[in-house]
């Protein structure tokens, strides 16, 4: 980097002299004109890729650093279930297992009745996700189905 | 009836149709040819149609909107004020920029005068960067770092036709100083923005030419970079499909406008307003907090600014300036700036292709010419004329965005050396 800049400004001078002279012809019958453009040309290209091989190495250290990161803080969440109870582990994989063949048949249902909804109203829905409700104070589906009930008009 | 007379003939001597000469048709005739581009071809019509009207309202006479005299230290010295008083107009000669006297500007200037303050002083470009930025996603840059390599390699453009406007001087016809050789080199960084800052820094009496060739370039992409693509790789290379790019984290991406800011600038200084307005927008948006900001600097600004720059850049354009050969040979010269980065960056892809083990596809190298986001569209859409499955434009992407980094510093380079 310092040895693409110091032959720059060594060049300095005489990029000076040669713009002081103003016209185009006379920077061309300056004797360092050619030398000059050489000089600016290949320095040029040098210190851009100098500059964005430093922003390479930057970032290629910087998404090391984080990949690894990344991977010891699976590892230290994976890592304690299996290695303390093995036998509990496979059942906890079945009960996963089960759990997620559950929530397949929920979303299932889900899709079912909004379609059924969708298609009373006449539109199209599509559904991106579903998600269970966070807050614990929410009236349970028995509740609601009864509210519900109660307010429809007579 | 006389006094009749003497009034027609008093308008007729105050109209426009008194100054108008030949050349100032021909303008006004070119200035439709824009129209006509941006219009009915579409080519970058955001900046396109005020260039073409910044051009037919300069070309227009007497109407005093804009003043080029004012603009060049030579008829608009600037005189220190302490030497006035004591009687003795001493031209002060500090540098290109503090010799020209503002205040006349100010004086006597029309409303698009008022307007190429934001140019002569470059405010504008940055500020077109800002917004740049804040639409910009770097995360394929970040996640393929190796895509800066093809930013940079693309810029061999520039520096090629630096040293082949330079030649051309043996020819005499129109002989370019090193400064207006370079300001036509940059060009070949498909950056319009960089291309009209580096400009009105080194050459602004090319400024009209080098912006309308650079956009028209830049509008043409599609249609100049598939033949030079096609030519340089076989078929084999281009159906090459590359694998899926890792997650960003958004840790990840708030570093990323900081650190290039840091290490850009301490590099090359003089690329700071470029580099650091465009990573500023780009950690407004990455940072997540600053919504309205964003949106302002994505929409408001960037069209206002916008309207700006174009039609004071085309009110440049004046008949003294553009018509000439200079002219012309700019036109071919960015021609060739603009090939010659597309193959520097699609040769590169292919160094990269033998490297990696044929896991890069030499396409994406193409997209290092920054004009953003077309170049990537184009790598696309070759690539999968070859492979209709293959995906290649979120890794077009990379080098795309690091073809914005990589002209603005070599736009920085050029400045350091020559401004």
């Amino acid at each position: 980097m310092n040895i693409s800049l110091g032959m720059l400004s060594e060049s300095g001078n005489v990029i000076e002299r040669l713009q002081a002279l103003g016209t185009a012809q006379d920077q061309l019958n300056d004797p360092d004109y050619w030398s000059t453009v050489g000089i600016i040309s290949l320095t040029g290209i040098l210190v851009v890729f100098l500059i964005l091989a430093i922003l390479i190495f930057f970032f290629w250290l910087m998404g090391t650093i984080f990949r690894a990161v990344d991977k010891k803080k699976a590892a230290k969440k994976a890592a304690p279930k299996t290695e303390i109870k093995p036998a509990a582990a496979v059942a906890q994989t079945a009960a996963v297992e089960e759990e997620a063949d559950d929530e397949e048949e929920i979303v299932a249902v889900i899709s079912a009745a909004i379609a059924a909804f969708s298609e009373a109203e006449g539109t199209s829905y599509t559904i991106r996700s579903i998600k269970k409700h966070k807050d614990t104070r929410a009236r349970s589906a028995w509740n609601m189905a009864g509210i519900s009930g109660n307010m429809q008009k007579l | 009836m006389e006094i009749f007379q003497s009034t027609i003939q008093g308008l007729f001597e105050t109209s426009g149709f008194n100054g108008l000469g030949i050349r100032e048709i021909i303008m006004i005739f070119l200035s439709f040819v824009l129209f006509f581009l941006a219009i009915v071809k579409q080519y970058e019509p955001l900046l396109m149609l005020p260039i073409a009207f910044g051009m037919l309202l300069t070309n227009l006479p007497l109407t005093g909107l804009y003043h080029p005299e004012l603009w060049d230290p030579a008829t608009n010295p600037y005189f220190a004020p302490e030497y006035i008083e004591q009687g003795a107009n001493i031209f002060v000669n500090f540098t290109k920029e503090t010799s020209l006297d503002y205040g006349r500007v100010l004086h006597d200037g029309g409303l698009l005068d008022m307007l190429y303050l934001g140019v002569k002083l470059q405010i504008y470009p940055p500020l077109i960067f800002l917004g740049i930025g804040s639409m910009t996603d770097f995360g394929p840059l970040i996640a393929n770092p190796k895509s800066f390599l093809l930013g940079a390699a693309a810029q061999g453009g520039i520096f090629f036709t630096f040293l082949g406007a330079c030649l051309l001087n043996l020819t005499g016809i129109a002989p370019f100083t090193l400064k207006e050789a370079a300001s036509i080199a940059i060009i070949g960084g498909a950056d319009g923005p960089t291309a009209i800052y580096l400009t009105s820094k080194l050459a602004p009496q090319l400024l009209g030419s080098i912006a309308v060739a650079a956009y028209s370039y830049m509008a043409l992409v599609p249609v100049i970079q598939p033949p030079i693509m096609k030519a340089l790789t076989t078929e084999k290379e281009r159906a090459v499909k590359m694998g899926q790019l890792r997650e960003v984290s958004k840790l990840e991406k708030v570093v990323f406008p900081i650190a290039v800011t840091i290490i850009v600038s301490l590099i090359v200084p003089s690329a700071a307003p470029l580099v650091g307005i465009l990573m500023f927008g780009n950690l407004l948006k990455e940072s997540g907090v600053c919504d309205r900001l964003v949106k302002t600097a994505q929409n408001e600004l960037m069209n206002i600014v916008t309207i700006f720059l174009g039609i004071t850049v085309g009110a440049t354009a004046v008949a003294n300036n553009f018509l000439s050969w200079k002219t012309i040979f700019i036109i071919v010269l960015g021609l060739i700036a603009f090939c010659v980065g597309t193959a520097c960056g699609v040769l590169l892809g292919k160094l990269m292709y033998l490297i990696s083990g044929k896991k890069i596809n030499p396409l994406i190298g193409s997209a290092g010419v920054s004009a953003v986001p077309m170049a990537a569209r184009v790598s696309q859409k070759v690539g999968a004329q070859t492979n209709p499955s293959n995906f290649l434009l979120m890794h077009a992407m990379g080098p795309n965005v690091a073809g914005v980094i990589g002209s603005a510093v070599a736009a920085g380079v050029l400045l350091s050396v020559l401004g």
